[in-house]
C-alpha cells in the first residue's frame, strides 16, 4: 500500500517537474496570439529548400492570422538536376523535416511539404519531371512515411496563395501583388471580388536575370558607370516592352489602389530605406523614395553599410545592433551591382503605376517568401477540418 | 355658659379672619414677586438674544473674511503661474480650456456667495466650493509643472542634437528648435512668416483614449481600459494652392517608441531633423483658406501608463503637438 502511494507521489512530482520543461521545449517560441497552433511548411524551390514555422491564430471571431516564427533555408540549386544537387536537396529536405519534428517538436501532421512552381516549370522545360518524383519518393522513404503528401504547386496556385498569405483581408481586393524573384517576376490580383478568380501576372525578368543581361553588355568596361549605363539600356529595351505589355494586359492599373512588391529585392530595399522599421514585415514607400534610393546605390553606396546606416539613426528607442545585423545580411546577399539591377527593375515596374493624377500606394513586403506557405497551411488545415476550430 | 359659647365663636371668627389675612398676604406677595421676576426675565432675555445675534454675526463675518482670505490666496497662488499655464493653450487647449472654464464658473459662484452679506446660510456651500476650487487650482498647477518639465527635457534633447551637428545644420536645427519651443509655448515665431507661407497650421488638437464596451465608445483616462486613441485637429492654410495634401501623425509612447496603426499604414518620412517613423498618414483634399477638421484613430492591443505625445507634421515640419497622459 505504501509502495503504491510512494509510486503515485513520485509520478505526480515527476509530471509537475518535467511537464514545464517538455512544454518549454515544444513551444520555444515567442508566440503572438493567445490561442494558436504552430505549423511548419517545407518548400523545395529552384535554388534551395526553405522551412517556415508559422503560428496560426485560433480565434474564430477574427480572420485567420499568421505570425512567422522562424524562416530558414538550405541552398541546394535543385534545378541544375545533377546527382550532387539532387543529393544536397534530399539531405536539406529530410534534414529540415527532422529539425521540425525533433528540435521544434512539431507533429508530422502539422508539417506541410511542397515542391514550388519554379522547380516544376524548369523540370517540364527540360524533361526532368522524373527527378521531382524521384526526390519525393526518396524523401518519403527517408522519413519513413510512405503516404506523406508532397504537393507540386503550379505558378497560378503559388501566386494566389502568396496574395492570400501576404495581403490582409481589408486590402485583398484592391491590392496588386508582384513577386520579383531572381529569375522571373510573378503576381496578380483578385479582379472579381472573390478569392477564386485570380488574374495572373508574369514577367521573364527577375533581379538576377536583369543583372546577367547587363553583365553581358559590359565587355571590358567593368565600372559602375558602365554598369548603370547598360542597365538603363536593358531596362529601356526588351524588358521595358515586356513590362508595359504585361501591366497593360493585367488591367491592374484600373483595378488596384495598392501595389505591393515581394521577393528578395523588396526585402533589401525596404530594410535599407527604412531600417527603423526592422520589425515591420511591410514598408510603405513612394516612387520618389525608391528613385532617390537608386541614386544613392549608384553615387553613395558606402552610405548603405551597416555602420553608416546606424550612424543616421537618432532614435534611442531603436535596437541599433539588430538593425546593423540585418543591414549586413542584406549587403551579403546583394552587392552593389545586383542591388542596382534589382532596384532598377523595381522602379521600372513602379513607373507603370505612377500616374500624374492617380497615385498608387506602393508597399515593399519583406517576408513574402513565407506568404504562400502560410496560406497553404491555412488552406490545407481548413480543408482537412482540423483548423483553427480545434 | 352663654359667655363660654360666645367666646368660642369669637375665637373661631378671629382664627378665620387671621387665615384669610394670611392667604391674602401670600397671594399678594406671590403676585408681586411674579410680576417683578417676569419683568427682570424679560429684561435679561432681551439682553441675551442681542448678544447672541451679535456674536453670530461676528462669527459669520470672521468666516466670510477667512473664506475670502482663502479664496484670494488660492487665486493669488494661481495667478503666479496663471499666465504661463495659459500660454500652453496651443498644445493643451482642450483640456486646459475645459478646466479653466470650470475654474472661472466656480470662482464666480464663490464671489457671488461671499458678496451676498444677507445670506449667511450659504457660507457652508462657499467653503465647499472653495475647497473644490483649491483642488482645481492644484490640478492646473500640477499639469503646468508636467508640461514645463517636458519642455525642459525636449529643449535639452534638441540642444544636445544640435550640438552634434555641422554648423550649417546647426543653424537650421536652431531655427527648427525655436519653432518647436514657440509652438509649445504659443509664442509668436520669429520665422513664422516663412513657415506659414507654405505650411498648414494645426489647431484645436485633441487626443482621446477610448474604451469600447457593449458597442459603445466611452472616453477614459486609464491605460488598462483604453482600446484605441481617437485624434482630431483642424488645419488651415491660406496660401496653399487647392490640392491634395498629406500630413503625418506621430504618436510617441511613454517608452519613446512610436505607436503604429498597422504595418500597412505606418512607415517613415523625412523631417527637418532626419527620418522619423509615423503612426499614420492622412491624405485629404484641401481648398485654400478653408479650416479642415481631420480625424484618425489608432488601436493597439496594449496601452501603457504614462505620457503620450501626438505630433502633426507637414512637409517635414512640426505644425502641432499635444500631450496625453494615461494613468
Amino acid at each position: 500500500m505504501f509502495k503504491v502511494n510512494l509510486k503515485h507521489i513520485i509520478f505526480t512530482c515527476g509530471i509537475f517537474v518535467f511537464n514545464p520543461i517538455l512544454l518549454f521545449s515544444q513551444n520555444n517560441f515567442k508566440l503572438k496570439y493567445k490561442k494558436s497552433d504552430v505549423y511548419a511548411g517545407i518548400e523545395v524551390g529552384s535554388k534551395g529548400v526553405k522551412m517556415s514555422l508559422v503560428e496560426v491564430s485560433k480565434n474564430m471571431q477574427k480572420n485567420v492570422e499568421f505570425n512567422i516564427l522562424k524562416d530558414t533555408s538550405v541552398n541546394t540549386d535543385f534545378i541544375s538536376f545533377t546527382e550532387q544537387t539532387f543529393k544536397e536537396t534530399l539531405n536539406g529536405f529530410t534534414g529540415l523535416f527532422n529539425i521540425a519534428v525533433n528540435d521544434y517538436r512539431i507533429s508530422s501532421g502539422k508539417i506541410f511539404t511542397v515542391i514550388s512552381s519554379g522547380v516544376k516549370v524548369q523540370a517540364e522545360k527540360i524533361n526532368k519531371t522524373n527527378w521531382i518524383n524521384k526526390l519525393v519518393d526518396s524523401f518519403r522513404t527517408r522519413i519513413n512515411e510512405p503516404g506523406r503528401m508532397v504537393e507540386i504547386i503550379d505558378v497560378l496556385q503559388e501566386a494566389r496563395l502568396s496574395h492570400l498569405g501576404i495581403v490582409p483581408e481589408s486590402r485583398r481586393f484592391n491590392t496588386f501583388l508582384i513577386d520579383i524573384g531572381s529569375g522571373n517576376t510573378k503576381g496578380g490580383y483578385f479582379p472579381g471580388g472573390n478569392t477564386n478568380d485570380f488574374k495572373l501576372f508574369q514577367l521573364s525578368w527577375g533581379t538576377k536575370s536583369t543583372a546577367n543581361a547587363v553583365e553581358k553588355r559590359l565587355e571590358d568596361d567593368q565600372t559602375m558607370y558602365n554598369f548603370s549605363k547598360q542597365l538603363y539600356r536593358v531596362l529601356a529595351g526588351s524588358a521595358n516592352d515586356e513590362i508595359v505589355y504585361a501591366v497593360n494586359l493585367s488591367g491592374a492599373y484600373n483595378m488596384s489602389d495598392n501595389i505591393a512588391f515581394s521577393g528578395g529585392i523588396a526585402w533589401s530595399v525596404a530594410t535599407l530605406i527604412s531600417p527603423e522599421l526592422l520589425e515591420n514585415p511591410v514598408i510603405p514607400v513612394t516612387y520618389d523614395e525608391v528613385e532617390k534610393f537608386y541614386d544613392r546605390i549608384y553615387r553613395n553606396y558606402s552610405s548603405l553599410s551597416e555602420t553608416e546606416i546606424v550612424k543616421l539613426l537618432n532614435d534611442p528607442a531603436l535596437n541599433n545592433a539588430s538593425i546593423a545585423r540585418e543591414v549586413k545580411r542584406v549587403n551579403k546577399v546583394f552587392d552593389q551591382q545586383s542591388l542596382l539591377a534589382g532596384t532598377g527593375l523595381l522602379l521600372k515596374i513602379m513607373r507603370q503605376f505612377e500616374g500624374i493624377y492617380e497615385k498608387k500606394q506602393f508597399y515593399l513586403v519583406k517576408n513574402g517568401q513565407v506568404g504562400w506557405i502560410s496560406a497553404y497551411v491555412d488552406q490545407t488545415i481548413s480543408k482537412s477540418g482540423q483548423t483553427v476550430s480545434n | 355658659m352663654r359667655e363660654t359659647r360666645s367666646s368660642l365663636l369669637l375665637i373661631v371668627s378671629l382664627l378665620l379672619f387671621l387665615m384669610s389675612f394670611v392667604i391674602l398676604c401670600t397671594w399678594g406677595y406671590n403676585e408681586y414677586y411674579r410680576t417683578k421676576d417676569s419683568k427682570i426675565q424679560a429684561k435679561v432675555l432681551k439682553g441675551d438674544s442681542t448678544a447672541i445675534a451679535k456674536a453670530a454675526r461676528d462669527a459669520a463675518i470672521a468666516t466670510r473674511d477667512s473664506l475670502q482670505k482663502i479664496f484670494f490666496t488660492t487665486l493669488q497662488n494661481l495667478d503666479k503661474r496663471f499666465d504661463s499655464t495659459l500660454n500652453f493653450a496651443d498644445s493643451l487647449q482642450i483640456p486646459l480650456n475645459q478646466r479653466l472654464s470650470e475654474f472661472f464658473k466656480l470662482k464666480t459662484e464663490i464671489s457671488n456667495i461671499l458678496a451676498n452679506r444677507n445670506n449667511d446660510a450659504d457660507l457652508g456651500l462657499a467653503r465647499q466650493k472653495i475647497s473644490e476650487l483649491q483642488k482645481k487650482v492644484n490640478e492646473l498647477l500640477g499639469r503646468n509643472n508636467e508640461v514645463e518639465q517636458e519642455n525642459k527635457r525636449l529643449y535639452a534633447m534638441l540642444k544636445q542634437l544640435s550640438a552634434e551637428k555641422s554648423p550649417v545644420e546647426t543653424a537650421r536645427s536652431v531655427a527648427f528648435e525655436n519653432k518647436v519651443v514657440n509652438q509649445v509655448e504659443n509664442k509668436p515665431s520669429p520665422e513664422k512668416s516663412a513657415i506659414t507661407e507654405n505650411s498648414f497650421q494645426a489647431y484645436d488638437l485633441r487626443l482621446s483614449a477610448i474604451m469600447v464596451t457593449d458597442n459603445k465608445e466611452l472616453e477614459t483616462y486609464q491605460a488598462i481600459q483604453t482600446d484605441k486613441f481617437v485624434g482630431s485637429f483642424i488645419v488651415k492654410n491660406s496660401k496653399a494652392v487647392n490640392n491634395v495634401a498629406e500630413l503625418f501623425i506621430v504618436i510617441s509612447q511613454p517608452d519613446g517608441q512610436v505607436l503604429q496603426k498597422s504595418t500597412w499604414e505606418s512607415g517613415t518620412f523625412e523631417t527637418l531633423n532626419g527620418r522619423k517613423v509615423y503612426s499614420c498618414k492622412l491624405r485629404f483634399d484641401y481648398t485654400k483658406g478653408e479650416p479642415k477638421k481631420l480625424l484618425f484613430n489608432i488601436s493597439s492591443e496594449k496601452f501603457v501608463k504614462g505620457n503620450y505625445i501626438m505630433q502633426v507634421y507637414y512637409n517635414g515640419s512640426l505644425i502641432g503637438k499635444i500631450y496625453k497622459t494615461l494613468s
